[in-house]
């Protein structure tokens, strides 16, 4: 695993952290615990923090499933102000997002909840995605007003 | 990250009492699936899954508790969860899967 550290991008308000990871599922863990971390940093709430703690998971689950052993994925935290930016990118066989089914109760399965359980808890999700040419998600979650004065 | 997985058989309801303590994730979900299976193959009944104390679930943790429930759906029993946390209950509404499981 490496980490940069934080590099301060062109506007000054936003500093960004990158990870490199191998696309194995015992490493999940250390991103998903890196996004609360920063989340409380930003000052966000703990049902927020939780929020994107489980949609940074579910993402980076993502790029495990889909990727190879030998692989790596990326992730990159974008922090400013007002809000948290999550992108995961991975190389691996990546999926139809127009086929991407939405859970069905009646007839509920093992697999595919993931991008489901993203969106519901993040504000803004961009999923980009086509079979051979890996996946790139990209995740925001706004610092809602009361969080914002009490920092 | 860990999950420490406590199994006892409650004779008096006819049960599986099953106490998930830490996380359940990609690392850890196939072990919950073997331990689960394990105990249908003793005996095939109710499991009860105490979630007091588990602080983290994911869709891979998600997907072997369906599993397994489906499993047990197919002979008329179920799974009963207790004592979820918050974040463990919300992510059970936003899937819909509170409407599958009994949650207590």
């Amino acid at each position: 695993m490496t980490t940069k550290c934080a590099n301060k991008s062109e506007d000054s308000k936003k500093e960004n952290i990158c990870m490199s990871l191998p696309s194995k599922p015992e490493y999940v863990s250390i991103v998903r615990m890196t996004s609360s971390v920063i989340a409380n940093k930003i000052g966000f709430n703990i049902e927020d923090i939780e929020d994107i703690k489980v949609a940074v998971g579910e993402a980076c689950n993502n790029a495990v499933l889909h990727g190879c052993d030998s692989n790596i994925f990326k992730v990159e935290f974008i922090i400013s102000e007002e809000k948290f930016i999550i992108e995961i990118e991975d190389e691996g066989k990546g999926f139809n997002v127009d086929k991407y089914p939405h859970p069905d109760i009646c007839n509920p399965k093992e697999s595919g909840l993931g991008i489901f359980i993203i969106k519901s808890l993040m504000d803004n999700v961009e999923v980009k995605s086509s079979p051979g040419k890996g996946t790139f998600i990209r995740m925001i979650k706004f610092l809602n007003e009361k969080d914002k004065a009490y920092n | 990250m860990s999950l420490n997985i406590n199994k006892a058989f409650d004779s008096e309801k006819n049960l599986w009492e099953v106490k998930l303590i830490g996380e359940i994730d990609i690392s850890t979900a196939n072990s919950l699936k073997e331990i689960l299976i394990k105990l249908l193959e003793e005996k095939e009944i109710d499991i009860k899954l105490d979630c007091k104390e588990l602080d983290y679930i994911d869709s891979t943790g998600l997907g072997v508790l369906i599993g397994i429930l489906k499993r047990l759906k197919s002979i008329d029993k179920d799974i009963i969860i207790i004592n979820p946390k918050p974040n463990i209950s919300k992510l059970f509404k936003i899937t819909g899967l509170d409407k599958i499981f009994i949650i207590k």
